[in-house]
């Protein structure tokens, strides 16, 4: 009776809900500090902002191919609104915010980046100003979307903790581990990623950079090993998932894909570059593609490693 | 709070005041405790007797004699038919158990145990897992969604996806019968007569739930099963 229930769909979701979360709360953070305007040309915001909405929405779209009949009745999804005691319903209250959130940041800082866009628009729209108040507007919205991109990635890994039928799930450290990684794989992507491909110049321009990867990486690290050193000693079906990621079918990931590539690759570059002062182009860009990756495989094991109490 | 709480017509401690529900299990454990208040251990985790039975609070109860179950599959069969499910599905499924043993093993069937508090109700994001009147847990097939997240929260792997209607479905004790005044075809079925169902205030199912050896499953996640055990206590002191 130990059916996989959940799989890839519901993996790949979480990551991207946590990675489009971690993008924004980057994004939000560089404007409303005030960051974004010290340079001439930010993409990192552009992406942060642009691409969390979207990442989002491909996420939800692959959960509403998990469902059964809601997949075939769509209708029916507006019931999943409705039971305030599921974990599931608060997710999906958080998304609905969050996601027109996400797209109104991008639109803003779009046009804030590329003014031709509101002059195109005036063409049909003339009782539009000339220019719009873009700082003030991204003010609110920033402030009201890094609680919902909190919100979303703290959820994804509450989504699992409140599951006591996973003895390796129900524990407050996965909600934890879960937001450590979003925030790791949104600076990857917006920052290391997305924007050194649109401007290699961006991933030196932050100089507490590596500081905060190596950190992010470091406190992920420590709560993987406190989660499967938990787990482990709990012994059981939590043992039993410990097994699973340690030495059985998903210990390949866990120790080539997960540790070596994700988590101790792209540490030993960040700390290079703190005591360098800087790492090279393409190492970068390689250390963010890592941090990505392990984001999503690390969601992709606990998924997977899943052991039900014995009945 | 759970919407259902203040609904389901209980009788059992629910109902009563803290200082009768302690006197309560103080009696229930006086009596079970003389018997020898032993803990066993059949799969999961077991809990003294006063403890695990002050949890039973559902209007109905069933209770499966572990002792008369031979593990011939009737309910399992019975319930197929019944619920009119594809080809070898049912809501019972027989864990062989005690493989380990000199005295040869034995069969533990489990469907769904109508939890008071059914982590399956709770998780449910739809609402489609609720509550009826009489304690029974049913399933709204045409809110379900199909989300699986009840199978992932049930403690008993008591959820069955069905894939052609794309909802997760499970036991309803076929409360049809049950409100007409029959019994689950699980029950009837039962060749060894080990099913034994009824309200919890029948006498006769008041003595079985007070006699010291039924146990409802996994009693420490606190989900007050309608569905109790009742065990062998050789071989609960076998494996303790």
């Amino acid at each position: 009776m130990t059916e996989h229930y959940w799989g890839w769909l519901v993996a790949i979701y979480l990551f991207m809900g946590g990675m489009g979360a971690g993008a924004f709360i980057v994004a939000a953070v560089l404007e409303l500090s005030g960051e974004r305007y010290k340079h001439e040309y930010c993409p990192t915001t552009l992406v942060g902002s642009g691409v969390s909405g979207l990442l989002i929405t491909i996420g939800t779209v692959l959960l509403i191919f998990d469902l059964g009949a809601g997949l075939r009745e769509p209708w029916r999804i507006i019931n999943m609104f409705t039971n305030w005691s599921s974990v599931m319903t608060w997710g999906i209250w958080i998304l609905s915010f969050f996601i027109p959130t996400a797209f109104v940041y991008g639109i803003l800082e779009l046009m804030h980046v590329y003014p031709g866009i509101l002059a195109w628009v005036r063409k049909w729209l003339k009782f539009l100003p000339e220019t719009l108040p873009y700082r003030a507007f991204k003010r609110v919205v920033c402030s009201i979307g890094i609680l919902l991109a909190l919100g979303t990635a703290v959820y994804t890994g509450v989504l699992l903790s409140v599951v006591e039928a996973v003895p390796f799930w129900a524990t407050p450290l996965l909600p934890a581990l879960f937001l450590v990684s979003a925030l790791s794989t949104g600076m990857g992507l917006s920052l290391d990623l997305s924007a050194a491909l649109v401007e290699p110049e961006a991933a030196h321009r932050f100089k507490r950079l590596p500081l905060i990867h190596a950190a992010l990486i470091g406190l992920e690290i420590i709560l993987l090993g406190l989660l499967l050193y938990t787990g482990y000693q709990q012994g059981g079906e939590a043992a039993e998932s410990v097994q699973i990621i340690l030495t059985g079918a998903g210990s390949v990931v866990f120790w080539v894909v997960v540790a070596g590539l994700g988590l101790a690759f792209p540490l030993a570059i960040n700390v290079y570059a703190l005591i360098r002062g800087s790492h090279g182009y393409v190492v970068g860009v390689l250390a963010g593609a890592a941090i990505v990756l392990a984001g999503l495989f690390v969601r992709f094991l606990v998924v997977a490693a899943a052991v039900p109490v014995t009945v | 709070m759970k919407a259902h709480e203040g609904e389901v017509p209980v009788n059992g401690p629910a109902t009563r005041s803290e200082a009768e529900e302690n006197a309560l299990s103080r009696r229930t454990f006086l009596k079970v405790g003389m018997g020898g208040g032993l803990l066993v251990a059949i799969g999961s985790k077991w809990m003294p007797f006063s403890e695990a039975m002050a949890q039973v609070q559902s209007e109905y109860v069933l209770i499966i004699d572990l002792n008369k179950c031979t593990g011939c599959g009737a309910c399992e069969e019975a319930c197929n038919q019944r619920n009119e499910l594809p080809e070898g599905k049912s809501f019972i499924h027989r864990l062989k158990k005690g493989e380990e043993l000199e005295g040869g093993c034995w069969c533990l069937p489990v469907q769904c145990q109508h939890c008071q508090d059914a982590p399956c109700e709770t998780v449910c994001p739809a609402s489609a897992t609720y509550h009826h009147p009489s304690g029974v847990v049913l399933v709204n097939e045409k809110t379900c969604v199909g989300c699986k997240y009840c199978a992932i929260a049930c403690p008993y792997e008591a959820r069955i996806y069905e894939e052609e209607s794309g909802v997760v479905n499970k036991c309803w004790l076929c409360l049809d019968l049950v409100l007409g005044g029959g019994r689950p075809a699980c029950v009837d079925a039962c060749i060894p007569g080990a099913r034994i169902f009824g309200r919890r205030d029948d006498p006769e199912i008041a003595e079985l739930l007070s006699s010291g050896r039924a146990q409802p499953l996994h009693p420490e996640f606190g989900t007050k099963p309608g569905v109790v055990y009742y065990i062998f206590r050789d071989k609960g002191a076998q494996e303790s």
